[in-house]
């Protein structure tokens, strides 16, 4: 557990933070969003100590981190930017072992450390791991940051707009895998990022953050319901916030189960279980029909779900 | 091979004409009756006769039809006859010699004309374009400058090459040469050595602290200004006055002139560009690789050793190169000061008119700043393969 009690920083004259109190919960995602100046990165620089505060406490796990050794206080926190930083004379596989490394770890352990973590981020153990970072795509690069940043298996995560600089393409996929990773190990997490859409995809709470304070801190559904201010109504933009609602839930979490799996036919119009009822509701629209059936991983309808439920949940 | 080399290529024939149109207007070489006395000029014809002139002249010849025609391998048979022709090339000198010296003389010598420098020069200048052609490894160029090196060691070893004036200058001073060798390496290396530990600590100084940035620069870009040979007068004064009043240094050999007032204006010289390529290339080291490495957990001394100094290393090292290469060229001039090295064949050449010494002072200068541009160069310094 993170804590932030009356925490401000000032440059100079100049209040980047002010006055913040903030909880996050072991195992969740917080999301920092707002745009840029508004203090945010400032805020997760200060957790990991490469900013001091001003004044306030930062608390992790009860114990303030100005009594630890900064050096021993970040190696527990993993740390991702968005330019990488990927230390250019290493290989991918050195870049990946910094951590274990410097925690001298055995050599045996760090290298299958490396290896599954680069399994775990979807790059080849084989080949990847010996190439130098200026020969990865944009992409990869990013996934190696991550990779890094989980290699000494900390108890958190600081991520400062680790997806910030990708196209849109790479920037989702790479979204996705932070889901499917998150689950698997539940790491606490602080993730700065602009990007509203990607704050409602990835957080288990979000802070909305302007001029150094922070305007709401709830769950994405919450913001979107309850925006507690115009600035923050402004950000999840008022007209498509139906849409965003929807896409915060999958259709297994609202279709009528089957008791068994069926037969599909296949070639019809179907959704996947794990899709959002954002992409349920467009297929409908698509296919101008009321009911669609809901197909798991191995292709059996496990369910149907029809647009009256639908319409209602995104009321 | 790349598909390049099947096209007619255009810069070697114009060297190769320009190599013929040299050696046959200029003179090859001189005949001198002693060191001082101007000689009597011959060309390539007077010099070498008909199977001289007619080696050369085919040489060039086949030269330019192998660079034009799309033969196979051409660009390997260039590159072996070109070093070929530039390692047999004192040979040329030997047959002037056969031909022309007096055989009765005790003085004569034979001198070495334009004619036969541009003939080593265009010669030189081709085969570094079929090396360049052939994306030659550095391991064959540094094998190349060898073998013609070692070819032209041989030729100079050889009896007949004796009545060279180069050789009887440096037969003369056999021992001031090794010597001369001796005081220029050491003092160049010294003040290389001495100002890159200077340049290192002064640059680490100013990456820690912004407000010492400007004064130090501008003071190392001062004693830059200063002319060479004002800074080695200027020096001769306080030095002299410093070993008078204590003799623990006079007995260090610390007086106004000599190699003690060479080495620091030579170190002076050298801390420009040591310092500011350091300083550059500490500076620019990219700022979120540094800040990822303090994020993942490393101490500033970790960040230093492990991150910023791998990665200004390569610039630094340039800093090293320009450095020593710039050193050895001025300690040449540091023999006015009484320094000595190879500054001091210059100057009694120049003194006696002897152009002969004069160039046993400056080829060798020459080659060893050619030799630790090489060196420096080679060394890779980079982790990553660029």
């Amino acid at each position: 557990m993170i804590e932030l009690k009356a925490v401000t920083r000032r440059f100079g004259e100049a209040v980047a933070v002010d006055n913040i109190d903030l909880t996050i919960e072991t195992g969740e995602v917080c999301v920092l969003v707002g745009s840029s100046g508004c203090g945010k990165s400032t805020t997760l620089r200060m957790i990991n100590r490469l900013l001091p505060r001003t004044s306030g406490e930062i608390l992790v796990d009860g114990e303030d981190i100005n009594k630890a050794d900064p050096e021993a206080l970040r190696l527990n926190m993993g740390y991702a930017i968005q330019s990488t930083g990927l230390f250019p004379h290493w290989t991918v596989a050195r870049n990946i072992g910094v951590v274990p490394t410097l925690l001298k770890w055995p050599v045996q352990k760090r290298d299958e450390r490396v290896t599954e973590l680069l399994a775990l981020l979807g790059l080849d153990p084989e080949t990847d791991a010996r190439k130098y970072p200026h020969q990865l795509s944009g992409g990869q690069a990013q996934r190696v940051g991550v990779a890094r940043a989980l290699a000494g298996d900390p108890n958190i995560l600081l991520m400062d707009e680790p997806f910030g600089a990708l196209d849109a393409i790479t920037r989702e996929n790479l979204q996705q895998e932070m889901l499917r990773i998150q689950r698997q190990l539940n790491k606490t997490t602080v993730f700065v990022t602009h990007d509203i859409d990607e704050a409602l995809k990835l957080a288990s709470r979000i802070a909305v953050m302007d001029q150094g304070r922070i305007i709401q801190h709830d769950t994405p559904e919450a913001i979107l319901r309850r925006p507690a201010s115009a600035f923050v109504e402004n950000l999840i933009g008022k007209g498509d916030r139906g849409l965003k609602l929807l896409a915060l839930r999958t259709v297994s979490d609202l279709m009528e189960r089957h008791p068994e799996p069926r037969y599909s036919e296949p070639g019809s119009d179907s959704l996947n279980e794990s899709d959002s009822l954002r992409i349920a509701l467009s297929m409908m629209l698509w296919t101008n029909t009321e009911r669609l059936a809901v197909l798991d991983a191995t292709g059996a309808e496990v369910g149907i779900i029809n647009r009256e439920q639908l319409l209602k949940v995104g009321a | 091979m790349s598909s390049s080399t099947g096209l007619p290529n255009r810069v070697i024939p114009v060297l190769a004409l320009a190599a013929f149109v040299s050696v046959w207007l200029l003179n090859l070489g001189v005949v001198q009756p002693n060191r001082i006395v101007a000689g009597t000029g011959y060309g390539l014809f007077g010099a070498t006769g008909w199977l001289g002139a007619g080696i050369v002249s085919s040489l060039l010849c086949v030269v330019v039809v192998l660079a034009a025609k799309p033969i196979r391998n051409r660009f390997w048979v260039l590159a072996l006859l070109l070093t070929a022709a530039l390692m047999s090339l004192p040979l040329l000198l030997e047959v002037f010699a056969l031909r022309k010296l007096p055989a009765d003389s005790a003085y004569a010598r034979i001198g070495i004309g334009a004619g036969f420098w541009c003939l080593a020069f265009f010669l030189a200048l081709m085969l570094l374009e079929t090396l360049s052609q052939l994306k030659a490894s550095r391991r064959l160029q540094l094998s190349v400058v060898l073998l013609v090196a070692a070819g032209w060691w041989l030729c100079a070893a050889r009896e007949g090459l004796s009545s060279l004036s180069l050789i009887r200058e440096y037969a003369n001073r056999a021992d001031q040469f090794s010597q001369a060798l001796t005081v220029h390496l050491s003092l160049s290396i010294g003040a290389v050595a001495i100002s890159a530990v200077l340049a290192f600590g002064l640059a680490l100084a100013m990456v820690r602290r912004e407000r010492l940035r400007r004064p130090l620069l501008g003071l190392v870009s001062f004693m830059q200004t200063i002319p060479s040979l004002a800074l080695f007068g200027l020096l001769i004064a306080p030095l002299g006055a410093l070993s008078a009043a204590f003799p623990a240094l006079q007995a260090l050999g610390i007086r106004g002139i000599g190699w003690a007032p060479a080495l620091l204006a030579l170190i002076a010289y050298s801390l420009l560009p040591m310092v500011r390529n350091t300083y550059v290339a500490l500076m620019e080291v990219p700022e979120p690789v540094v800040d990822a490495g303090r994020g993942m957990g490393m101490s500033e001394r970790q960040v230093f050793l492990q991150v910023k100094l791998p990665l200004a290393l390569p610039v630094i090292m340039e800093g090293v190169r320009i450095t020593t290469i710039q050193a050895i060229g001025l300690t040449a001039v540091a023999a006015l000061i009484g320094a000595g090295g190879f500054g001091t064949f210059i100057f009694q050449g120049l003194g006696q008119a002897a152009m002969d010494l004069v160039l046993l002072g400056a080829l060798p200068t020459v080659f060893l700043a050619l030799a630790a541009d090489a060196i420096l160069s080679a060394l890779k310094f980079q982790e990553t393969p660029s």
